[in-house]
Order: C-alpha cells, then sequence, then structure tokens
C-alpha cells in the first residue's frame, strides 16, 4: 500500500486518507455562466504535477500536496497559505 | 505397483519415521510426513495425476516447484489444490479435477482426437450460426471448462492478517538470498528471509548434490542464518507482488503477513522451461530440477529407466545425479551452446551414452511415458529424422533452459532484457532499493550466486544509507545456460508448449498467421499464459516461438505483464479478519430492551418503530398519534453534531451555507442548507449560535463526517482563525416532542422552557437531571419538542429520567420510520430521498433557503444562474382518502402522455391526516396547485394525485408554540 | 460438432485466413482519423465504411487493438440504467450486441446471463425500484425482486452478507450479459480492414493541428497526417488528447482494477452486482471469477494493481458467497477509467470544428461498443449529434443540464 506523509504525523498508509481532489479557486458570486460551469466542471484530466487536497482522517486535518498524477510521486507539501484565499462577506 | 522410493537423502523433507495415510480415487495410500500429495503418489507408482484443460490428456507431475497445473486435486474442503507443493496429512481424501468417472476412465478422454478440430481461438469460429443455437453451445462449452468444483458448504476461515516491517526483505532462500541476509545483517540492517518452500536452501538441497564443496557451503550458510539475531525467516511463505512504497504481502499456511520493507533482494532463482517435442505432456515426462526435488526433497524415483535432454551444465549435473540415485540412464542427448563436452565427462566416464548434438523429438507411449525418439539436430534444432532412434525408456527428463522468476521485480519497475550469452532474459535495470540476486540475476557458479548476493546486499545497503550505489558489479555467467530453440515441432502435433491451456506449437503459429502477431495479442488470442500458473513454463516458449516466426529478436518481440499474485491465493486469506465498524448511540441497549425494530443505517442501528414487523403501519401510526396528541421520544445520537468556535466562525458558516448564519442571535438556530460548486444539495440540518465567536451545527447521520471534513477545509482554504470540533461520537441526543412534551421535560431542567425564554428555534446550554446538556428547541416532525444533546456518558439517565417523567403522559418511544411519516406530514423533505445527485434548492421548492443576498457561499456563483431555470419542481401532493385503494410507492413513476414527467420520491398513509400524502419530483409546469397527477403504481395501475401547496399538517406553526394552551393546561 | 469446425479440421487449420492483413504503410492523409483502436474506435470505423460509405479511415492505435480498457474490462452488458437518455441509448446497445456476433461472424460468446444489483438498504430499494420503473417505461426487462427471489435466483448466495447489511431485495434484469472483449475488437477490426479501413498498431498520436477552430490533422510517432476530421476514442487518454485539441473537459482518470479466480467448474450463472458493498461477480465461460470493485480514490494515470483492491473485494466476496473463500485469486489488473460527474459519456461535436470526441465511459463504457461506434460514425458521417448522443452532448456542462447516471453506474459497469 502507497504511503503519503502526512505533514502532521508522518508516513501513513493511503488507506488513512481522504482524496480532497484538485485545489482549485472558485469564481466570484456573480461570475458569468461559462466561468461558473468551468470551475464547476473541468478539471486539469491530463497527467501533470497537480495540487491537490488530502485529508488525514486520524488527525482530523486537510494539507495540500503536489503529486505527478502518472508517476504518483509527491513532489511538495503546499503550504497552506498558498492556497488561501478570501471569500466576500455581507 | 513399485514402491519407487530411493535410499534417504541428507536434505530430504520427509520423515521417514512418520508415516501418514491418506485416499485418492478410493484407493488408500501410504506416505511420509512431509510428502507432497504428488510426491506420495509418485512414490506409490502413481504417475497418472491429471487431465489437461480442453483435450483431457493424460498428465503427471512436470516441475513439482507450484506450477503441476495438470495436477490439481479436491480435497473436503478444497480444490484447485497443487499436488506438487500441497503437503499430503492423515486420512486426507484427495480427488481429482475436471475428470468425469475415473482419471483413468475419464468418459472425455476422447477429446484428445478431436484436437485438431479445436485449434487455438476454436470457440471465436464457430457455434454462434445459427444464433438460438448458440445457447446450447454456450452450456455445452461452459459444462467443460473449468478444473475443480467448489462445494457450497465450505465456509470460510477468516483469520487476521499480520503486518511485518524490517529494513530488508530478502525473498528467495537459496544460496543468493541466504547469502543476501547475512550480508544485510552484518550492515546492522533487520532481515526478513522468506521462501516459498517449507525449508531454506533453495537449489542447494537438491541441485548441487554433485558438488562436493556444496553440502558444507550450505551448512554454513544456513547456520549462519540461523544464527544471526538480524535475521527473521519465515519459510512456506509466498510473496505474493511487489505493490507501491515496498508493500510485499505474504502468504503463510497461518494467512497474510503484510510486509512493508525499505529494501528488498529479490533472490527468487529461475523457472526451469520445458523442452516442446511431440508427446511432451505424458506422464513420465518432466523437467531435470523436477526429478531432482523429487529425488532429494522426497526420496522417490521419478522413474528407472530414462532418456534425457540436456542444454545446460546444470543438465549435466542433474544427469549425473539422478544416475547416482539409481536413474538408468538409457541416452543422454544434448545440443546446443549450452553445452560443452567438458560437462558430461563423469556420465562419459560412468559409460552413459552421450548424444552431442542430438535432442528428442518424440515420446511415444499409451497414458504414460514407454520411449522416446532421439534424433541429431542441426544448429538452428531442425532434427535430422533420418537417423532417429526410439529408445525405450519410462521417464524422459529435460533441462532446456532457465526463465527468471522476475515477477516481482518487474513490478517493482525492473526491466529484463534478453542476454543472448545465457539464452535468457535477465534483469537490466531496477529500483536502487530493489535488487536482484542470485540466478535470476543471471548468476550461475554457487560461488557467484553467493557473491551475488553479498553484493547486493552491499548496494542495498548503500541505497538506504543515502550514499551513492555502486555498479552493479556483475556476477553473471559468460556462457549459455539454455538452448535458444528448444522446440522440436511434430507434423502431428501434440508438442504442447503450455500444458495449463493445452496449446501446441501449431497453435501459436496459426494464431501468429491469422494477425494476432504481437505478444499481448497471441496472448489473449490462444490463451498462452493465462492459465493457473499464468506462464510460468510457457510464455518463454510461446516468445521464442513468435520470434523466430516474425523473425525478429527476442527484446523485439517483447513480453508480456507480469502481474500479481506470484502464486494463487485464497480469498478467505486475502479476506483475513471479518472487520467493521459498528457504532452505537448511548441509548442502544434501551431499544433492543424495548422492542425497537433495528434496522442498519450506516455504521449505525436504529430503530424503525417500536414493535413486530408484521404490525408496522399500525405502530407506525400509534406512534404517529402519541407524538401529535401526546409526547414522544425519538433517539437521534446518530446527528452529526459540530462545534465553531472563533473570531470567523460566522465567516466560515456564511461561505459553507446557502442562508446567512452571521446574522443569527446568540440563542437562536436557523435552517441550515449545503450545496456543492454546482449548487446541488448536499445536506441539511441546523446551526445555532451560542456566542459572537461560538456556533453550535447538526448534520445529517450519513453527512456527519463530510459536513466536518467540508468545514475544516473551508477554514484553511479562506484562511480563516476558527476552530472546527466534530462532537457526533461524543454527544449523544435526542429529541422529545409533542404537545406534552414541555411538561414533561420542565421539572427535570433548571432552565425556564416558556416561549419568551426559550423561544422556537431558541438554543441554550442547561442542566437536565442535573446534568450539563443543550437545549434545542427545532421541530424536525411539526410539533413542540425539544432536541437535548448530552454527553454520551449521561444520555442514558436523561432518557430514563424523561421516560419516568414522561410515563403518566402516555410518553411513547418512537423509531426512524414514524419520523419519516412526521416530517411527512409537515412537508420536510429528507435529503438524498426527496432530492437526488442534480437537485437544487429551488428544484426542491426551496428558494428561501438561499439567500443570494450574500456575496458568495458555496454553490452562489451557480445558483445565481440556476434560479428560475428549474425544469422540474418538488411539489406536495395528495390522494383520496379510500383506505383500500392501493397506494403508490416511492419511485413509482408520474406519467403524462405517455412519457415520464417524475417520480414520487415520498408517501405515506397519513394517520394525522387521514389520507395518502407524499411528495413527488415533477416537471415544472405540473408544480401548480390543483394540477391532477397520475401516478403508475403496481401493476401498471394508473393512481390519481393532486398537487396541492400548502403545507399538509399545521401550515402556521401553531402547534409548535411552548405557550400554547393544550401545552400549559 | 458445428460445420465451421469440422471444415478447419478436415483442412488444417493453417489454412485460416488472416484476420487482419498485413500493416500498410501510413499515408500521410486521410478523410477520417480515429485515435485509439479500442472496441469503441474500430467499430466507429466498421460503421463509417459500411452504412456511410466512408473508407478513407485510420485507426491510430499506440499499442495494440484491444490493449486499453477494451481488454481490461468485465464485460458486463446491461440498459438498466436510470435515466430515459441512458436507457434508451444502452438499450439499443444490447440489442445491437446480441445480434453482433452474426454481423461480424466471430463468436464473441455473447451470454445471456441475467443481471442482479442487490440492494442492501431501504434507500437502495427505491433506487432499484426507480430504475425498474423507468427501464419498463421503455420495454426494458428489469424488475424489483424481494428477498427470496433473490435466494432462489442467486444459489449459494448468503442473503444476510455474513452479519451485516443483508440483502433487502434486488433489481433483476433479465438482458444482462457477459461477453469476450478482445473478441469485439477483433471483429470489429476484422470487419472494419475487410471494408477498406487501415488499422495501425503501434502508432501514437502525440499532437493536433487545429487552425482557425479547425481540425487539419495529426501529429504521430511514425509521421503527420492531413485529415478532415478526428475522432478521439482513446477512453483513459482523453485528457491527453483533448488538451491537444485546446479543449477542457471534466473528465479525471482513476483506475479501476479488477481480478480473476482460478477456473472451476461453473457454479455462478447470473451476474451479481452489490452497489452497497462495492463489488460485482460473474463467472466467465472458461470457469474464472471475474471481480471488480468501484474505482480507486484518488486520481492516477497508470495501471499498477494495489492490494488493498483485492484485499477489500475479497473481504465482500465471502460475505456475498462464502463458500468461494476456498477459490485462489490468480491475476489482478487496472484500467484507466475516464470519470464525469454525472457517469454519462461525453459523445459528439465539439467547439473545435471536425474534431468529435468519444469519452467520458469510466467504468460502463464497454457495453456501449456497438452504440457509440455507430452513433458516432453517423455524427462524424454527417456533421451534427445523432439524436440518441444528444443527452450526452459535449457542452451539456456548460449549460448545467447533467445527465444524472450516478445512481446506476458506479460500481454497476
Ligand atoms: C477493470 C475495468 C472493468 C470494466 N468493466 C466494465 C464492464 O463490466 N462493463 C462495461 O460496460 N464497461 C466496463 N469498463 C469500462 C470499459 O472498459 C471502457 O469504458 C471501454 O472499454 C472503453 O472503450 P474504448 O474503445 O473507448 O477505449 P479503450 O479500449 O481504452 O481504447 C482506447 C485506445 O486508445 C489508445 N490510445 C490512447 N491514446 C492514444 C494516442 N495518443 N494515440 C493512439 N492511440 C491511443 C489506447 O492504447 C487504447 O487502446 C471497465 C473498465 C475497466 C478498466
Amino acid at each position: 500500500m502507497q504511503q503519503l506523509d502526512c505533514p502532521i504525523i508522518g508516513r501513513r498508509p493511503i488507506s488513512e486518507f481522504v482524496y480532497g481532489g484538485e485545489v482549485r479557486r472558485p469564481p466570484p458570486g456573480d461570475a458569468p455562466l461559462a466561468d461558473v460551469a468551468d470551475h464547476a466542471f473541468n478539471r486539469t484530466g491530463q497527467p501533470t504535477v497537480l495540487r491537490e487536497w488530502w485529508f488525514h482522517r486520524p488527525t482530523g486535518r486537510w494539507f495540500v500536496l503536489e503529486r505527478n498524477t502518472l508517476s504518483n510521486v509527491v513532489e511538495r507539501v503546499v503550504p497552506p497559505q498558498e492556497v488561501a484565499y478570501a471569500i466576500p462577506t455581507l | 505397483m513399485p514402491f519407487r522410493r530411493s535410499e534417504a537423502g541428507p536434505r530430504e523433507w520427509i520423515d521417514r519415521h512418520r508415516t501418514v495415510h491418506f485416499t485418492f480415487e478410493g484407493t488408500r495410500y501410504v506416505a511420509f510426513a512431509g510428502d507432497t500429495i504428488t510426491s506420495a503418489l509418485q512414490a506409490n507408482g502413481v504417475q497418472l495425476l491429471g487431465r489437461s484443460f480442453k483435450y483431457h490428456r493424460p498428465r503427471g507431475a512436470l516441475s513439482m516447484a507450484n506450477h503441476d497445473v495438470n495436477a490439481l486435486f479436491t480435497t473436503a474442503d478444497d480444490t484447485n489444490v497443487r499436488g506438487d507443493v500441497t503437503p499430503v496429512t492423515d486420512a486426507l481424501d484427495v480427488r481429482p479435477v475436471n475428470v468425469s468417472g475415473s482419471l483413468a476412465r475419464d468418459a472425455h478422454r476422447h477429446l484428445d482426437r478431436l484436437g485438431r478440430f479445436l485449434p487455438a481461438g476454436f470457440y471465436y469460429k464457430a457455434f454462434h450460426k445459427p444464433r438460438w443455437l448458440f445457447p446450447y453451445w454456450e452450456r455445452l462449452i461452459r459444462r467443460r471448462a473449468g478444473l475443480g468444483t467448489v462445494d457450497s458448504a465450505w465456509t470460510p476461515r477468516r483469520r487476521p492478517k499480520r503486518y511485518g516491517y524490517c529494513d530488508v526483505l530478502v525473498v528467495g532462500g537459496g544460496p543468493a538470498g541466504l547469502q543476501a541476509a547475512l550480508g544485510a545483517a552484518e550492515a546492522s540492517l533487520d532481515v526478513l528471509l522468506v521462501d516459498e518452500n517449507p525449508h531454506l536452501g533453495g537449489s542447494l538441497d537438491y541441485e548441487w548434490v554433485t558438488d562436493p564443496a556444496a553440502p558444507a557451503q550450505r551448512d554454513e550458510l544456513m547456520e549462519a542464518v540461523a544464527a544471526s539475531p538480524a535475521i527473521r525467516v519465515l519459510t512456506s511463505a509466498v510473496a505474493l507482488g511487489f505493490y507501491t512504497d515496498h508493500w510485499v504481502p505474504v502468504s503463510t499456511p497461518e494467512g497474510i503477513i503484510k510486509v512493508r520493507a525499505r529494501g528488498v533482494v529479490l533472490a527468487t532463482g529461475v523457472i526451469e522451461q520445458p523442452a516442446v517435442f511431440r508427446n511432451n505432456d505424458l506422464p513420465g515426462v518432466l523437467m531435470a530440477s523436477a526429478a531432482q526435488r523429487l529425488l532429494h526433497r522426497f526420496g522417490v524415483q521419478a522413474c528407472e529407466r530414462a532418456v534425457l535432454q540436456v542444454n545446460n551444465p546444470e543438465g549435466f549435473a542433474a544427469a549425473e545425479d539422478l544416475r547416482r540415485g539409481g536413474v538408468e540412464l538409457q541416452a543422454v542427448v544434448a545440443s546446443g551452446p549450452g553445452v560443452q563436452k567438458a560437462d558430461a565427462a563423469a556420465l562419459v566416464d560412468a559409460g552413459v551414452p552421450v548424444h552431442f548434438g542430438w535432442a528428442i523429438v518424440e515420446a511415444h507411449g499409451d497414458g504414460a511415458v514407454a520411449a522416446a525418439t532421439i534424433a541429431p539436430v542441426d544448429a538452428g534444432g531442425v532434427p535430422d529424422q533420418t537417423h532417429a532412434r526410439r529408445i525405450d525408456c519410462d521417464g524422459v527428463v529435460s533441462s532446456a533452459g532457465w526463465g527468471p522468476a522476475g515477477h516481482l521485480l518487474y513490478q517493482a519497475g525492473g526491466r529484463f532484457s534478453y542476454d543472448d550469452t545465457l539464452e535468457m532474459p535477465v534483469p537490466v535495470a531496477w529500483p536502487d532499493t530493489v535488487v536482484p540476486a542470485g540466478r535470476m540475476n543471471g548468476v550461475f557458479s554457487l560461488a557467484s550466486q553467493r557473491d551475488d548476493g553479498r553484493d547486493a546486499a552491499g548496494r542495498l545497503a548503500a541505497a538506504l544509507a543515502g550514499g551513492p550505489v555502486s555498479d552493479p558489479m556483475s556476477n553473471r555467467d559468460t556462457r549459455a545456460h539454455a538452448t535458444p530453440w528448444p522446440v522440436v515441432p511434430h507434423p502431428k502435433g501434440r508438442d504442447f508448449v503450455d500444458l495449463d491451456e493445452d496449446l501446441q506449437y501449431k497453435d501459436l503459429i496459426q494464431g501468429a498467421r491469422e494477425g494476432f502477431d504481437n505478444v499481448e495479442l497471441l496472448k489473449r488470442f490462444t490463451t498462452v499464459g493465462m492459465g493457473p500458473s499464468q506462464g510460468k513454463h510457457s510464455n518463454l516458449n510461446a516468445f521464442r516461438i513468435l520470434a523466430r516466426y516474425l523473425g525478429q529478436g527476442m527484446d523485439e518481440t517483447g513480453t508480456t505483464t507480469a502481474r500479481p499474485m506470484y502464486h494463487p491465493v485464497r480469498l478467505e486469506d486475502l479476506a483475513g479478519r471479518r472487520m467493521r465498524p459498528w457504532r452505537e448511540t448511548p441509548v442502544q441497549a434501551w431499544h433492543g430492551e424495548h422492542g425497537g425494530f433495528l434496522m442498519e443505517s450506516g455504521e449505525w442501528e436504529r430503530p424503525s418503530f417500536y414493535g413486530e414487523e408484521a404490525d408496522a403501519q399500525q405502530v407506525i401510526a400509534s406512534e404517529v398519534t402519541a407524538v401529535r396528541t401526546g409526547v414522544g421520544i425519538i433517539d437521534v445520537s446518530t446527528l452529526g453534531k459540530i462545534e465553531v468556535l472563533g473570531p470567523d466562525a460566522a465567516t466560515l458558516l456564511d461561505g459553507s451555507y446557502t442562508m446567512r448564519q452571521g446574522n443569527l442571535r446568540a440563542g437562536l438556530t436557523r435552517y441550515a442548507l449545503r450545496t456543492d460548486d454546482t449548487g446541488v444539495i448536499v445536506d441539511d440540518g441546523v446551526v445555532g449560535r451560542l456566542a459572537e465567536d461560538h456556533y453550535y451545527l447538526t448534520a445529517t447521520s450519513s453527512h456527519a463526517e463530510g459536513t466536518y471534513q467540508t468545514l475544516t477545509r473551508h477554514a484553511l482554504e479562506w484562511g480563516l482563525d476558527v476552530h472546527v470540533v466534530n462532537r457526533t461520537g461524543q454527544l449523544g441526543a435526542l429529541n422529545l416532542t409533542g404537545p406534552l412534551s414541555r411538561r414533561v421535560l420542565e421539572p427535570l431542567v433548571d432552565v425556564d422552557l416558556s416561549e419568551a425564554a426559550l423561544p422556537r428555534l431558541g438554543m441554550t446550554d442547561a442542566r437536565v437531571c442535573g446534568e450539563w446538556a443543550r437545549l434545542l428547541r427545532v421541530g424536525f416532525v411539526g410539533e413542540l419538542g425539544y432536541e437535548i444533546h448530552a454527553p454520551a456518558g449521561t444520555m442514558a439517565r436523561i432518557w430514563d429520567a424523561l421516560m419516568d417523567a414522561g410515563a403518566p403522559l402516555g410518553i411513547r418511544p418512537f423509531g426512524v420510520d414514524t419520523q419519516r411519516v412526521l416530517r411527512l406530514e409537515k412537508g420536510h423533505i429528507i435529503v438524498g430521498q426527496d432530492t437526488d445527485g442534480l437537485t437544487n434548492p429551488f428544484e426542491a421548492a426551496m428558494p428561501w433557503a438561499v439567500h443570494l443576498k450574500k456575496p458568495w457561499f458555496v454553490g452562489r456563483p451557480a445558483l445565481a444562474h440556476l434560479k428560475g431555470a428549474e425544469q422540474r419542481k418538488l411539489v406536495r401532493f395528495v390522494m383520496a382518502a379510500d383506505s383500500s385503494a392501493p397506494l403508490p410507492r416511492e419511485s413509482h413513476l408520474v406519467i403524462r402522455d405517455g412519457t415520464i414527467a417524475g417520480r414520487v420520491t415520498s408517501i405515506a398513509r397519513s394517520p394525522t391526516l387521514g389520507r395518502p400524502i407524499g411528495l413527488a419530483m415533477v416537471d415544472r409546469d405540473l408544480a401548480e396547485a390543483g394540477q391532477a397527477l397520475a401516478i403508475r403504481g403496481d401493476g401498471g395501475r394508473m393512481l390519481a394525485a393532486e398537487v396541492v401547496t400548502e403545507t399538509f399538517y399545521d401550515p402556521d406553526g401553531l402547534r409548535q408554540n411552548a405557550d400554547a394552551p393544550e401545552v400549559t393546561p | 460438432m458445428p460445420w465451421r469446425l469440422l471444415k478447419i479440421g478436415l483442412r488444417g487449420a493453417h489454412k485460416e485466413p488472416r484476420f487482419f492483413p498485413e500493416p500498410a504503410d501510413l499515408r500521410d492523409s486521410y478523410d477520417v482519423v480515429i485515435i485509439g483502436g479500442g472496441g469503441h474506435g474500430l467499430a466507429c470505423a466498421y460503421y463509417l465504411a459500411t452504412r456511410h460509405g466512408i473508407r478513407n479511415v485510420a485507426v491510430l492505435e499506440q499499442g495494440y487493438i484491444g490493449g486499453g480498457n477494451t481488454g481490461r474490462n468485465t464485460t458486463i452488458v446491461r440498459s438498466n440504467y436510470l435515466t430515459p437518455d441512458g436507457v434508451r441509448f444502452y438499450d439499443a446497445s444490447v440489442r445491437m450486441f446480441q445480434r453482433l456476433s452474426q454481423e461480424l461472424d466471430i463468436n464473441l460468446f455473447y451470454s445471456t446471463r441475467g443481471h442482479y444489483t442487490l440492494a442492501h438498504s431501504d434507500e437502495a430499494m427505491r433506487t432499484m425500484r426507480w430504475r425498474a420503473e423507468v427501464n419498463r417505461h421503455l420495454d426494458v426487462d428489469s424488475q424489483v425482486v424481494d428477498r427470496d427471489a433473490v435466494g432462489r435466483g442467486i444459489p449459494g448466495l448468503d442473503l444476510d452478507c455474513g452479519g451485516s447489511q443483508p440483502v433487502m431485495g434486488a433489481l433483476y434484469h433479465a438482458p444482462g450479459a457477459v461477453v469476450r472483449h478482445d473478441a469485439v475488437a477483433w471483429g470489429y477490426a476484422r470487419a472494419a480492414t475487410n471494408n477498406g479501413v487501415e488499422v495501425h498498431q503501434k502508432t501514437r498520436v502525440t499532437g493536433m493541428q487545429v487552425e482557425n477552430g479547425r481540425v487539419c490533422g495529426v501529429a504521430t510517432d511514425r509521421g503527420n497526417i492531413r485529415c478532415g476530421a478526428v475522432v478521439s476514442m482513446v477512453a483513459g487518454s482523453t485528457p491527453r488528447i483533448t488538451e491537444m485539441a485546446g479543449l477542457s473537459t471534466p473528465i479525471e482518470i482513476f483506475p479501476l482494477q479488477a481480478c480473476v479466480t482460478e477456473p472451476v467448474k461453473p457454479f455462478l450463472d447470473t451476474i451479481v452486482v452489490s452497489g452497497s458493498l462495492h463489488v460485482y461477480v460473474s463467472q466467465s465461460s472458461r470457469g474464472e471469477l471475474v471481480m471488480g470493485a468501484s474505482v480507486d480514490p484518488a486520481v492516477l494515470h497508470s495501471t499498477r494493481s494495489s492490494f488493498e483492491f483485492v484485499e477489500g473485494l475479497a473481504d465482500r466476496i465471502v460475505d456475498l458467497f462464502p463458500f468461494t473463500a476456498r477459490l485462489r485469486i490468480n491475476r489482478q489488473w487496472a484500467g484507466m477509467s475516464d470519470m464525469t460527474p454525472d457517469f454519462a459519456p461525453i459523445m459528439g461535436t465539439t467547439p473545435v470544428s471536425g474534431f468529435y470526441l468519444d469519452a467520458g465511459w469510466g467504468t460502463w463504457g464497454f457495453k456501449a461498443t456497438p452504440i457509440s461506434g455507430s452513433t458516432m460514425a453517423d455524427t462524424v458521417a454527417n456533421n451534427r449529434n445523432h439524436e440518441l448522443i444528444e443527452p450526452f452532448r459535449f457542452d451539456r456542462f456548460a449549460d448545467f443540464q447533467l445527465v444524472g447516471e450516478k445512481g446506476a453506474a458506479s460500481v454497476g459497469h
């Protein structure tokens, strides 16, 4: 079984993790339909180094990895600040 | 029948002091402890062990190395048991597989004569015309297929799997593996050494017998390994495959051990390959290593008078070995680049007729080998039949060459290339931490195998230490160990390349001719290598045949993928112990003791109602009435319960839910609906605010974990200063509801329950029965009600206290099915039942739950466009009160003009309203008040319903007033 | 003994004609280039040639024909889908499959077995009823059966599933079938090449020429080709091709694994699927149990196997059929599934003129081979979507007009 490096407690079997998919930034609340649909449905499907969300169930933590989806090699742990964005509030 | 035991040898696996008795086809036989089924039968002179898959030809032992799949057996509790490696035990009752009648008189043996009508791929070319006849042929063919027969009475043995960790896993306990284990141990690495055989030693216990130096070396290696505290040894242990991150499951008689190693040495050796000639499948034709295994491990002579084909030095050694073991060598034929006359010196000295430049071209016999025809062959392996000679014998033994047992290396990313000197594929590239050693690596002499094991350990140790890895110092041999062409095709066929699948030379040629002329297509068309032994003795020869047919090199021709399992492994071993996560609410026991009809619901088990299944409808109706007119109580501990704390708590919830939560007043709750990026409803619940920076929320049982994950991810994604705590398991919850609920609860709490103090949708922390609890005045079922959340440890006490306090008022526990009816009367949806995987809140008729005034929340960008664009809508409907009329069921379709116009999502006969009510998702233009719906019920019967817009029950919510007269009389 | 085999036997097998012609040289221009020599690509070529007279067609296959998901799938053919669009489409495919052996003159071993989708919860029973109702409305033979009927229909099944998640009932779909997957590819390849199509194996498309929103050729590792139309039928490689065309799609690639046991005598006639337990099983005509599960949990462009797959699968199969505990897994493998958000395919014309897409086949596309081939051929020949595939059109996502097959497709194959 593959192992993933949980940034909190280190290498753990992949069965402890939940895959959260590609990191994507949502469009603004009043974005045109095409942008909304693009964000909601389209994905970076081709092999690449993908930024993706992973959740470690035992520790209850999310983190972001850069993983090569062809070789399955994790290349980098991404600090959450790098993917964070502010959401507009009332 | 002769009892073919030889004299006791020094390395044998059998214990001649312990006999066991077993039965084969009803006849009792005696064997020694340590015998396998095959060795025991051979010792008893039984050579006919099975019938082949397709032609039902007689077959016997071939490899004695776990790929004798023509000698499979059925026992009382297993089938497809491999006789060559499975121990006989006392009272074992063994039957052959795939025969009709007895082995000797198998009713299907005539199929052999029909062979010419059943060429490779024959089933693609016939039986499909006329179409209506195919099922007949299919039944016939299916019955013929398959090997053993299963017994539906077998019960699984579900044993726990174990885990193993080590620095270095060494697979293979032959000279290279033993030496590699020692080398790694010397480098202070923690070593696990596994071997599929019951004893370590590998080829040392049967192949080096004529080498005077070997026994001492073997003892030295074995003793050193036994003495090393750093080496753990597992025998009868098959490494099944190599998986990502050095994960190597090992199958043992006690179950599977999943090994995680930092590095792996693969000293898995080689697999002897058969020579292809006419009748090379007769019982009595076997490979030299098989004869040696029989002799030295089991003290069994494979035959008395043998003809041998030798194509490598190992073959000459084997011949000498068998000779010393008492076999009369009628002739040894030797040809090809692997043959050097000097290797035959001992044989020649002993007077054995050795024919250099000759090969076996045919075996003869009816049911067992009785003679062999040998002939000179030219450099290309083509025999000169004019000089052919027939020699009587009862055994034909070949040593034609080797194929690497490279499966795990291949799976680890290693690459192989055909070595034209060695005449076998050898590894040419591999990861630093997965290293081949020994014969698999093309290393043959005993001394160099040991060197290679030592080198492999050294390279691995360097790699694990992160240091530079030296170039693989090659211990590879520089001479051939095989004939490049161990194939003598016969015009009349029966020259088998794949004994699993009954494939002859001409089948492969025919496949290639028909256009299946690359390895993968050839494999798929002819099925070569697809039988139970997965090509262990057939792939290499098949590739040779294809390469020659195409006139190209072996590498150009390629190989097929070596997939796990290395040897087949039982489902029960893979399954392991049966573990199912299971959760209990704090009042679980109570439900069982009080007649709760329990139904699984995810990991939980919840009462549907309290009573007998047969009375379900009446029981549910009476529980409904109890709630509507008195007081009921339901265990809702399975709800997700999440605490959100911190200055950004409001932002998190405003961004995560469709409704505004930031403007919620402390002490109040609000309905909470969650959608995804596409605007589809995911979950619903209630959000309550305790303080400016403190919220508490619920989620449905099946989305408790998902809600927690979503919120924690958003917190990170949006850079929020907030803590999200999942209290689902730590808190229990119940709902006390009905007009009399306040009267039950009031005496037990320390807070004022008046409408003013704890209003509808209010929330407060309180003491219930002196214990801390959280009260939420929410009403899924549409009556005055209190959700009481309290630590799991005190929940049962609170429950009991409420039951006691409620007893005089007729309190009734109610179940999930009752709750479903109650909420339906109130028109509340259940996410996942009344919505599907594409339903948005507008379609669910909940526009009020979408606060598009918020600039942003998950789903807002989509919902802003979807508003008003819905093509279908959830509606309420009622049906005529006639209680004898059949009711549609959930999922029955709404039909208009013969087309589908919707479906029923919820339905019940409402005990309160006295008529059937329901929810349906219908085409938008049907979603008008008063619209008649035609629902197709059971048996196609059309049932009439009418759309209504009003909430079925208590549309103004008057019944949820805590100060109503019936509440506080 | 069938006449055909007698003939082969009597005249000697070696005289059997070639299935496929000797490989030809790659020409520098074709009317239509089909990328992908799986079942879909070969079927499309066959129907282009036979139904539309378009024979100047090259099928380019990077490996060998049928070597993608066509040769890796567990061959379940059924039409008991959930949406009317899906049911109509797959039903048309099943009907074509039922006569395909005769049409292509190759025995595909099309074996009608009956297909049970087990329900282990009320919720699942509701979905089964929904499917049954929609199916029957469209004349597809599906019905909800109760627990006892499941027991009678599947001898040996443990209705209590080892103690949890007991079977409550099932959706029974009589036309459910299994087929020899390779033979489907070979049969179409032979029929297509007999009608003038060229099939080039070991020929990989590495780029696409698009000018002014129009496709005008492809680059391959054997040289460039000019063409008026390109049809991408590459399943697990789709995102690589759509990227060449400059298109974004919702397709993500997840490995899907399967395994077989050693062959045993027939004991399981029907196809058994359990969505709740995430497994399915049938017994092949060779006697092997063919088993599979859901896709792997994370995106990956790889056909590596994982041990946890066989462990999880065995755990559930032994619950369903306790006596299979002694059967041995012989071989496991994986394919790359091109998954879509609504578990329905993406078919037809695209924003790039002359570029046609046939993708999003995920875990369920083998059964669609004949109908995809024929409707795509029709679409290419007329440069507009065939009516059966219109619901699966490329731009349905942009319009939020999803198809909603998840309930019927996830583990059902
Ligand atoms: C384990 C498994 C089980 C399944 N079970 C079922 C089932 O039971 N029932 C069912 O209906 N479906 C099932 N499926 C799904 C089904 O197999 C596929 O959807 C279907 O086979 C797709 O066929 P295809 O012809 O489109 O693609 P493929 O057969 O994958 O063919 C695509 C071809 O394109 C080639 N290619 C890719 N890129 C290039 C390039 N750049 N240049 C040239 N050639 C290229 C590939 O080599 C490949 O041969 C299963 C899939 C898997 C993996």
